[in-house]
């Protein structure tokens, strides 16, 4: 589980790993934080999940060992 | 699309300085005719207040391959012959270069082609994110929401 821009400060994580119980998907995983951080609830629907480096749908089934993020809107450039 | 990136082809975050004139030269052959550059740098206001500098934050692995993946594209799109796209990462100062893309061809045309799409998929695409601060405060820059797949069963429509 990575966190960047907006989410890694209101989170104060970087980097944790996340222990889902089988056919958990990527919106579980929010669920998760979001009980755990509910000021991130707000941000759900500015957010793009990723999984293993490749944008997601909320829907995807995460399997052992995934690297996930949720991302915030990208502004490089 | 596997292996359509050439040796040639430069894809990198930086933490120092952008040396533009070295990647230009690394692009330009012979055979080619034009090179388009693209020079993204910090402005010092946004949205009418003044900035102080920017912080660049990127998740690294994803971010090379998604410049990697503009490379393809942009190779598979127009008549190009080496790209390059370089971002830099960390604080920035006023003035300095944050993004630098240099794409070579034999003809104009699609090296500006190129040049565009290249710098607006970034853009959409590559998760890289600024803070801009501010006497007052710093606020994570409004960005762009890349495309996500579709879901898989239902909402797919």
């Amino acid at each position: 589980m990575l966190f960047f821009g907006r989410m890694r400060d209101l989170t104060g994580v970087t980097e944790e790993a996340l222990e889902l119980p089988t056919g958990a998907t990527l919106a579980d995983a929010f669920a998760r934080y979001a009980a755990r951080f509910p000021q991130l609830d707000a941000f759900r629907s500015s957010l793009v999940a990723s999984r293993n480096e490749e944008f997601a749908s909320w829907d995807t089934p995460l399997t052992e060992d995934d690297t996930i993020a949720f991302l915030p809107p990208v502004s490089g450039g | 699309m596997s292996d359509k990136a050439l040796a040639n082809d430069l894809f990198a975050l930086l933490q120092s300085p952008i040396d533009m004139a070295a990647i230009v030269r690394e692009v330009r052959a012979d055979q080619d005719g034009a090179i388009v550059t693209f020079d993204g740098f910090v402005r010092n206001e946004s949205h009418g207040r003044p900035t102080l500098y920017l912080d660049y934050q990127a998740y690294e692995h994803m971010a090379l391959s998604k410049m990697r993946e503009i490379g393809m594209l942009a190779r598979e799109k127009f008549a190009i012959h080496r790209i390059a796209i370089v971002h830099r990462l960390g604080r920035l100062q006023i003035g300095e270069t944050s993004v630098f893309i240099a794409i070579s061809a034999p003809h104009r045309n699609a090296a500006f082609d190129a040049c565009r799409f290249a710098i607006d998929t970034l853009k959409r695409t590559v998760p890289i994110w600024k803070k801009e601060y501010f006497d007052d405060g710093a606020v994570w820059a409004d960005g762009e929401l890349p495309p996500a797949p579709p879901s898989t069963p239902k909402a797919a429509s």
